[in-house]
């Protein structure tokens, strides 16, 4: 019986485990209790580390991998709006959504290796500050969620079967949650920037 | 689960989106009320067209 469930829900299995785990942190205060324990990591980041002696030191350093780190978020801003709007049938009609996922993900996945690469980067120069802020922990909740919901939720699903099989509402469901995931990680960065 | 639909991995997708969704819809009205309220706080009222700092 048990093995059954396992074996046909899977997924939700699985994201019924991280709601748990997210709930045992939250009731237990494990948030709070790891927070402290990890400044001097992002002090270590920014005045022993290479990368934060090279960011800090080397202003035009800083500002190109920073161009970097926009333009591969402009990226995946482009190719999760393409796919999104696509699924909600609102962009490109006259092409196949499985062809645009298809396309669409392979950019997805370089960008969001250069934006992690490059972010750690920027973030290695003002670690000290970014510790700190709220709206950079938001980010960083937002990007961890917004990749997990890509890679083991939407694409899975996607890929499954033709798209016109798929339950419309969920579409239209994961399309929008996949839009204002993306758009509170381009906009929680931005905030990071001006604060 | 009326025309097979609803399997494993489509109950999945619209849960964690309507989490994803849930979740995010609270942080941004969160965050409005709060820039809501500290308007009211620095200039006794919000207003979009009579910010006392535009002259």
């Amino acid at each position: 019986m048990v093995s059954n469930i396992l074996n046909n829900y899977r997924s939700v299995v699985g994201l019924a485990v991280v709601l748990l785990v997210v709930l045992l942190i939250e009731l237990f205060e494990v948030r709070a209790a790891i927070y402290p324990v990890l400044f001097p990591f992002f002090e270590w980041l920014k005045y022993s580390s290479w990368i934060g002696y090279l960011g800090t030191t080397y202003g035009s350093v800083y500002a190109t991998v920073q161009a970097g780190h926009l333009i591969s978020m402009a990226v995946i801003g482009g190719a999760v709006l393409v796919t999104d709007l696509r699924l909600l049938g609102v962009l490109l009609k006259d092409i196949p959504s499985e062809t645009i996922t298809e396309g669409t993900h392979k950019c997805f996945k370089y960008s969001l290796i250069v934006a992690i690469a490059t972010g750690i980067f920027c973030a290695a120069g003002v670690a000290d500050k970014v510790y700190y802020m709220p709206v950079f922990w938001v980010k960083m909740l937002a990007l961890l969620a917004g990749s997990c919901f890509m890679f083991f939720i939407k694409q899975p699903l996607l890929n499954s079967r033709p798209h016109e099989e798929i339950e419309p509402w969920t579409m239209r469901l994961l399309a929008v949650a996949s839009i204002l995931v993306w758009f509170t990680v381009a906009a929680t960065g931005r905030w990071i920037g001006f604060s | 689960m009326s025309n097979g639909k609803w399997d494993d991995k489509t109950i999945a997708a619209a849960s964690s989106a309507v989490i994803i969704l849930g979740g995010l819809a609270y942080y941004w009205v969160g965050e409005v009320q709060s820039t809501v309220e500290l308007l009211e706080l620095a200039y006794g009222s919000f207003k979009f067209f009579n910010n006392p700092l535009v002259f």
